[in-house]
């Protein structure tokens, strides 16, 4: 699979020939209309369009209804965010790391402190992990809730979106509670969190799955399984098995496809090893139901089934977490070790890599961010050509592309 | 799950092309301050010429299949340093294993071939990494700037960049 999608080239104008006798109308007046150019077109699509869910254009070439080529044009949020690790000490790119993926902060926070533990070789308290764990997976649910509530919004069903925020909504002030901040946390710090849960929080958390797992039957009854919803995502953007491993694709994107592999199960990190084994949750596949397998169909499924394993780790979580310090013995300014460590996790979009090289000093020598967005939005240019227009937002919004990540 | 010692026994049974040696975490020595170790993860070291005939070698072998390129990127360590590390990472999906790689790649002539042909993964890193650094992939399809505009001069993940007064007019001080 070398081939690769060339850019747009030129449109050649065709000229066709129209006698003058086919040019009047029976009124005696001139047609014009005959005279449409019926080139190929160049459409910029974004960098400003609400499909495209930020600030990334695509090229499109259209012959009509139907794509000819795409090319993905990046970079319109590009922030230097490695250039950046290389110049703060350690613990002040935290922060940074927020602002990548800002829909799912707390797991950007974490594999950015993983990475740097890997390298010091810290031991984290019982407690924190715990805490980390929920987090990252209440997270997952409010980032998998924008992902399948803008979808809707794409494609024409505006209620569900809705109905995401409100419990996303709910999920906010949950953090707000934890650590202040409703959309850039830096909560999870390395060594640890930042601070305890406040008085009530783990109850809250509590009562939040109870209600999140009625309302989740209300979106799937509502968009997944909505005729017009299939209809409109079924048999579309139909990702192979063996195009998904050569594009490198991970999270959603290679479940969706059929290909079991989760990070978070197959290559444990935290306490996911103790949760995998104790078979507190799935991995959702997609399978093909409503169409062909691999479909954007079943990468909607996928995400909104997910949701719902969230809900059991998180559950299991609750049922063990004793009370405990929060955060090793971390100095205030850190110093890490001469080495290098790559540890990638399960983002909601995919792996998640943070590859850190440490000279013993006060500051990073490299920082690399190995966005999942990045690396699955290249698939695009592979899945546009051949669709209908209309169909191209589709499978655009079912690759859950967030900007501040394939920029960074 | 096979850990690194047993990957690096498989990778010289299977004679990996361009395969050089294995760096592994070590101690310092307590005697000799200036000897800090290494910590993090072991490596292995390869020919970067080699390396699209590397990913592909152990792609298609049945025990190691690296079948994932998780992450392409490269390194600039020192600006003394005669050398960029390109650093490849790749995962088995079937084995749920990884394997970190680095090939040293000389900053007077720094062209590696690309690596499209092994895994398609490998495209949009070798853009990035292109620009970023100044490093040619040598087949890469369509090899134009990706995060930066077309006209960016400089290389910004060097250490030696210089950051730019202005860009158009716009006064970057």
């Amino acid at each position: 699979m070398t081939e690769i999608n060339t850019p747009p080239e030129p449109p050649e104008a065709k000229t066709i020939e129209i006698p003058e006798k086919a040019r009047t109308l029976p009124s005696g007046e001139r047609e014009f209309m005959l005279d449409v150019s019926t080139s190929d077109l160049e459409v910029n699509m974004g960098p400003q369009h609400p499909a495209t869910h930020g600030v990334m254009r695509i090229l499109i070439r259209t012959d009509g209804e139907v794509v000819t080529g795409g090319q993905v044009h990046l970079g319109y949020l590009h922030r230097c965010a490695e250039k950046i690790g290389e110049n703060v000490e350690w613990l002040q790119y935290l922060p940074y790391t927020d602002r990548y993926d800002y829909l799912s902060a707390m797991n950007n926070n974490l594999g950015y402190s993983l990475a740097v533990e890997a390298v010091m070789g810290v031991e984290i308290p019982r407690r924190a992990t715990l805490l980390r764990t929920i987090c990252a997976e209440l997270n997952r649910i409010g980032s998998h809730l924008i992902a399948f509530g803008t979808y809707g919004l794409d494609i024409g069903a505006f209620t569900p979106f809705f109905y995401c925020f409100r419990e996303r909504e709910w999920m906010m002030a949950l953090f707000e509670k934890i650590c202040g901040a409703r959309l850039t946390y830096s909560y999870i710090r390395i060594g640890g969190v930042f601070n305890d849960a406040p008085v009530g929080w783990l109850k809250e958390v509590e009562r939040f799955c109870d209600v999140f797992e009625e309302k989740w039957q209300e979106y799937y009854d509502l968009l997944v399984v909505n005729h017009i919803f299939v209809q409109r995502t079924a048999k579309i953007g139909v990702i192979t098995p063996e195009m998904a491993v050569d594009y490198g694709l991970t999270g959603p994107m290679l479940r969706g496809s059929g290909i079991d592999f989760d990070l978070r199960r197959d290559m444990p990190y935290m306490a996911y090893d103790e949760i995998s084994k104790a078979g507190v949750y799935d991995v959702p596949l997609g399978r093909g139901e409503k169409g062909e397998l691999g479909d954007c169909w079943d990468r909607v499924y996928v995400r909104v089934q997910e949701m719902m394993e969230s809900i059991k780790i998180i559950r299991w979580c609750l049922g063990c977490i004793e009370d405990g310090p929060v955060i090793g013995d971390i100095p205030k300014v850190l110093k890490v070790p001469p080495g290098e460590a790559y540890v990638g996790i399960e983002n909601p979009r995919g792996e998640l890599g943070h590859y850190v090289a440490s000279d013993g000093g006060k500051v990073a020598k490299r920082c690399r961010v190995r966005g999942p967005s990045f690396c699955n939005v290249a698939v695009l240019e592979k899945l546009l050509p051949g669709t209908f227009l209309a169909d191209s937002v589709a499978i655009i919004g079912s690759t859950d592309v967030v900007i501040g990540e394939t920029d960074r | 799950m096979k850990d690194f010692d047993e990957i690096y026994q498989r990778l010289e049974a299977i004679k990996a092309p361009g395969l050089l040696s294995a760096d592994r975490p070590r101690e310092g020595d307590p005697e000799d301050k200036t000897d800090k170790g290494r910590a993090g993860e072991a490596f292995v070291l390869i020919e970067p010429a080699a390396a699209k005939e590397f990913l592909i070698a152990v792609r298609d072998d049945a025990e190691l299949a690296f079948d994932i390129l998780a992450d392409l990127t490269a390194t600039d360590p020192d600006t003394e340093d005669e050398n960029f590390w390109l650093n490849l990472h790749l995962l088995s999906l079937g084995h749920g294993h990884r394997l970190a790689i680095k090939a040293m790649v000389p900053k007077a002539d720094p062209v590696v071939p690309s690596m499209v042909d092994a895994h398609m993964a490998a495209h949009f890193h070798e853009r990035e990494c292109a620009e970023m650094f100044g490093i040619t992939f040598e087949g890469n399809p369509d090899p134009r700037n990706i995060l930066l505009p077309d006209d960016w001069e400089g290389h910004p993940l060097r250490k030696d960049y210089e950051f730019p007064k202005e860009y158009h007019g716009i006064s970057c001080e």
